[in-house]
């Protein structure tokens, strides 16, 4: 009866930090999976993120929360949370919502590892 | 301690089953820690049941005089109270020992009654008893929660601003269809002074009781900000954000678009917190999206300066502003009712009242949607511009 996944979060380890692929939606109802990723993440150490968002389709502000609550996790153990990859459409609300100017957002993924 | 022992009512016309049980329970009775209540048929029964709400467990004979043991079953079947009962019967009796368990028996004893296995039944009857308790409690702590979720929600609805009566030179419509849960949208319009009206539309992220708290904080800040010392759009969010942001560990935010409508010359002056940016209708059928200069959505940037923005209104157009609850509006099929269908949809609509305006495109998306669940609330103000009634 359970709709397909409609959010999944893939973490690869590079020697500078850790990338998290986050493919699909992120909404009111997924956003835990994106949660609980991060705080693996930080649990186990690694304060360095990278977000590819190249297969994100789509974020609501409950996503938008995550991801600052994810920068501000990430600085306060002294690493911090990048964002790379953005579509066009998830660009747009980036900038309506202003978030653009807060977080640390890269064209590529090698932008963001070039600037962690 | 202080613990209640936990009570069971004994149901038999002979003495040996309370003998049994005296005997037998002794230790446990003296300690506290079980109670016995008798009583000789199912009329007594019923008596002591009454006069001691607090049992939950019977264990009954079957053949006795006034009232029977099925009997006794069938009325605490038909009674409020969640009783469990055990039967007792005569070995081989399979007749009456089914009828029992048909009629809701939790178990039976045969007779003559084996201490073990009275025993065992009844911890196996007490445990029930406990684990069906403890599901109601949890049942009732749900309703409750459920109730207090439902009520903050009648409080937030209420909370939104009683109708502009339409004049000569304006009117003002707004919409709101809450999703089932507490939570999102906010709007409001007041008049700031004699010609200039306030139109707000928020979207505050996440749903549940802390959006809704949030919801009506920034609600009232922002009232009381732009009722004293008025000056623009975007002090009133510069210093609104910094209040919101003085206390807010769990990062919750707030889209906003503030607009101040002067009906004397139909300049709308107005400062957007990274909220969608609204709709021009104008009177031409045209339709503009009001432009934003950058700002950042409330209540996670303390010391921001909001930036404002100016459009001039001609008579007979329309400002629509809306949430993303219209534009995300999902059908069955997964499909977005989209900006494209809402300008189309507004395209025409141009010079007709803010109600009409409103109500339209609010059917179009719930005609759009079908039977698909509503997951976001969906929210729009119109206001239409009209200097010259003419």
């Amino acid at each position: 009866m359970e709709e397909k996944a409609k959010l999944s979060v893939e973490a690869e380890q590079s020697d500078k930090a850790t990338i998290l692929i986050v493919t699909g939606r992120v909404d009111g109802s997924s956003v835990g999976i994106l949660e609980s990723a991060v705080q693996e993440q930080i649990n186990a150490g690694n304060k360095t993120l990278v977000f590819d968002f190249k297969d994100l389709s789509y974020i609501s502000s409950a996503g938008l929360r995550a991801l600052l609550i994810a920068a501000r996790l990430t600085q306060k153990e002294g690493g911090k949370a990048l964002f790379c990859a953005l579509a066009d459409h998830i660009a747009e609300i980036f900038e309506i919502s202003g978030f653009n100017e807060i977080l640390d957002i890269r064209a590529t993924r090698a932008d963001a590892l070039g600037a962690v | 301690m202080g613990k209640s022992p936990t009570q069971v009512l004994v149901v038999d016309d002979e003495e040996d089953l309370e003998l049994l049980v005296r005997q037998k329970f002794r230790r446990r009775i003296r300690d506290g820690d079980l109670k016995f209540l008798f009583a000789h048929n199912g009329k007594e029964a019923l008596e002591v049941l009454e006069e001691h709400p607090d049992v939950y467990l019977v264990l009954s004979d079957i053949n006795m005089p006034v009232m029977d043991g099925l009997t006794l079953l069938s009325q605490l079947a038909d009674g409020e109270q969640d009783i469990q009962a055990v039967i007792v019967s005569a070995y081989g009796d399979m007749k009456n020992i089914r009828t029992a368990m048909n009629r809701g028996a939790f178990d039976f004893l045969t007779k003559p009654i084996d201490f073990n296995d009275l025993e065992a039944t009844i911890e196996k009857g007490l445990k029930h008893v406990q684990a069906l308790q403890s599901a109601l409690e949890t049942r009732d702590r749900l309703v409750a929660v459920k109730q207090e979720l439902d009520m903050a929600r009648d409080v937030q609805m209420s909370l939104q601003p009683k109708e502009i009566p339409d004049s000569e030179t304006h009117d003002i419509k707004a919409v709101i269809l809450p999703a089932r849960e507490v939570g999102g949208d906010l709007y409001d319009f007041f008049y700031i002074d004699e010609s200039r009206i306030a139109l707000v539309i928020a979207d505050v992220s996440g749903k549940g009781v802390p959006a809704a708290l949030f919801t009506t904080v920034t609600r009232a800040l922002l009232r009381a900000t732009s009722s004293k010392d008025y000056s623009t759009p975007a002090e009133c969010l510069t210093r609104v954000n910094e209040l919101l942001c003085e206390s807010n560990p769990s990062c919750i935010f707030i889209t906003l678009f503030f607009g101040v409508l002067d009906i004397r010359n139909g300049e709308l002056h107005y400062s957007n917190a990274g909220h969608n940016p609204p709709r021009l209708l104008q009177a031409d059928s045209q339709i503009e999206v009001v432009p934003q200069t950058k700002n950042i959505v409330l209540g996670i940037q303390p010391g921001h300066t909001y930036n404002n923005d100016q459009i001039q209104l001609r008579p007979g157009d329309t400002l629509f502003l809306y949430t993303d609850g219209i534009t995300e509006a999902e059908n069955l099929q997964d499909e977005e009712f989209t900006e494209s269908r809402l300008d189309e949809k507004l395209a025409g609509l141009a010079g007709a009242s803010a109600e009409r305006v409103a109500t339209e495109i609010v059917d179009a998306v719930q005609e759009f949607v079908g039977d698909a669940p509503q997951s976001d609330d969906i929210t729009c103000v119109v206001a239409r511009f009209r200097p010259d009634p003419s």
